[in-house]
């Protein structure tokens, strides 16, 4: 009773909120999450980037290849976006395996509790 | 080593006792700390480096989750930054938002790995992290405390070029963003810290979940010299100009604290190992248990007994202000209740004793609870107070 209560205070809060969902809810729910963090981070580093390049980028704009420069920026984009994604993917999946699995234990607990309160 | 684990149990039982008043004195502490670091290191705002402001925002900390105390340290190092350069604050934003948003989205919890290791390097004893937390936490705080170090030489190279920074003119501003972030990303002392910091965690959480005898020992020695021939070795390869003697001082405080959390999470007694074997249907198990070293905390408990007299029963007894102390000793599970010494009218004879509320019971099973505890006194208690002693079972 003890434990439950220490599960349901600590990591059961965590466990619950991620065993509210389907597995293919909560996996989606946190890849549309990583390509909006993905997009941002990226935004915010190729900012930084134009502006660490920002004097060479402007003497040569009118003789650099612009298309071949987007060209790069979005597969350098979709890259990033991809791999971090993919690794959410795993993260993610490991940690709704893990927290079906110990609510399921936790549920079980209940339920043999209960039966004691009923006897 | 005995009296060491009573003060162990000692401690635990006084934290659980006090959790309530002792986790936001902690969070208070911590917070203040680190929010006075960050100003005394990079104080560039002048309002924020006010005593007023970092107590009301170590106050806000000690109620709301810890992690109130890293974004507190984000939210004043940027004001911090702001206040030097609009570009500095640009790249501390645009890291932040990387460590943020890319790493400790999975684990918020870590958060606090990475403000401790921020804050451990900027007071120069970052070694204890990874030892500490190869032992109780994951190699996931690799990731972490990997962060931390990055935040750290980013103030570092704030403060660096924060003479620089503040001479030059708006119109320099891509000057100013190229100096902060070359100072970033050609930091080989920072990429070397970071490789020793990340093998010393893996290999202090490989070695202490092996199955071997002193396996917490072993990682914490293999991984402070793991520690100290990384820093060497990056030394030679990259030209760091690491302190070998900091660093070997630092490991030496390193193994001290982390002998410490030794003590408090993993203290067992290797001589009493047992190796058994047992199967099921499915299994056949080859288990080997190592006892905890345990032993019961002593505690006193003041027992107040009846101070009006009553007529009633077939022993009667004067005890004015009488009580009794109970002091409970045990070692490994093993508890005895010794003694219970009578204050009052220590001569008082059996015949004085005022009978309790409970005398219509008989003596013999007569029980006075205290707490979660039961005592029986017997009847020949009520005999031996001239002795100045009863005896309770």
């Amino acid at each position: 009773m003890t434990h439950m209560a220490s599960y349901e205070k600590n990591e059961g809060k965590k466990n619950m909120a991620v065993g509210k969902f389907f597995r293919s809810d909560y996996i989606t729910i946190q890849m549309l999450k990583a390509i909006l963090s993905a997009t941002i981070v990226y935004g915010a580093c190729f900012a930084v980037y134009i502006l660490y390049q920002f004097e060479d980028f402007m003497e040569n704009i009118y003789n650099m290849d612009l298309i071949g420069f987007a060209k790069n920026v979005l597969l350098y984009y979709a890259v990033t976006v991809i791999v971090y994604t993919l690794i959410s993917y795993v993260v993610c999946s490991v940690r709704y395996t893990k927290a079906q699995k110990n609510l399921k234990s936790y549920y079980q607990s209940l339920k043999k509790l209960g039966s004691l309160y009923e006897e | 080593m005995t009296e060491l684990l009573m003060f162990r149990e000692q401690i635990k039982t006084f934290y659980k006792r006090y959790e309530v008043f002792i986790l936001p004195v902690v969070k208070f502490v911590f917070a203040f700390l680190v929010l006075n670091v960050l100003n005394s290191r990079i104080g560039y705002m002048s309002r924020l480096d006010n005593i007023a402001i970092v107590l009301i925002a170590s106050l806000l900390c000690s109620f709301l989750p810890v992690q109130t105390v890293v974004a507190f340290a984000a939210i004043f190092s940027l004001l911090h930054m702001y206040a030097l350069s609009l570009e500095t604050v640009l790249v501390g934003l645009v890291v932040y938002m990387v460590i943020f948003l890319l790493f400790l989205r999975f684990s918020t919890g870590e958060s606090v790995v990475l403000l401790v290791t921020t804050l451990l390097c900027l007071i120069k004893i970052p070694y204890a992290v990874p030892i500490v937390m190869g032992l109780v936490g994951t190699p996931i705080s690799a990731l972490a405390i990997g962060c931390g170090v990055v935040v750290y030489y980013l103030l570092k190279t704030i403060t660096g070029e924060a003479a620089n920074i503040a001479t030059m003119g708006d119109e320099e501003m891509m000057t100013k963003i190229r100096l902060l972030v070359d100072g970033l990303l050609d930091n080989k002392a920072m990429l070397v810290l970071i490789a020793a910091f990340t093998i010393t965690l893996i290999v202090v959480y490989l070695i202490r979940r092996m199955s071997i005898d002193h396996a917490w020992t072993m990682a914490i020695t293999a991984g402070a010299i793991v520690d100290i021939l990384v820093l060497l070795i990056g030394d030679l390869i990259y030209n760091t100009n690491v302190s070998v003697v900091n660093a070997i001082l630092g490991t030496i405080v390193a193994v001290i604290v982390a002998k410490v959390v030794e003590f408090f999470r993993f203290c067992v007694d290797y001589s009493r190992t047992e190796k058994v074997q047992f199967e099921d249907d499915e299994y056949y198990y080859y288990v080997k248990a190592v006892p905890k070293m345990t032993v019961t905390a002593p505690t006193k408990t003041v027992k107040k007994i009846n101070t009006a007299s009553r007529p009633g029963g077939n022993v009667q007894a004067h005890r004015t202000g009488g009580s009794a102390q109970t002091h409970r000793t045990g070692v490994q599970n093993r508890s005895t209740v010794e003694r219970t010494y009578t204050e009052g009218h220590p001569h008082a004879s059996a015949a004085q004793r005022p009978v309790s509320r409970r005398s219509s019971v008989p003596a013999d099973s007569r029980e006075h609870l205290s707490g979660a505890r039961s005592m029986t006194i017997n009847s020949h208690m009520t005999e031996n107070t001239t002795n100045n002693e009863e005896e309770l079972l």
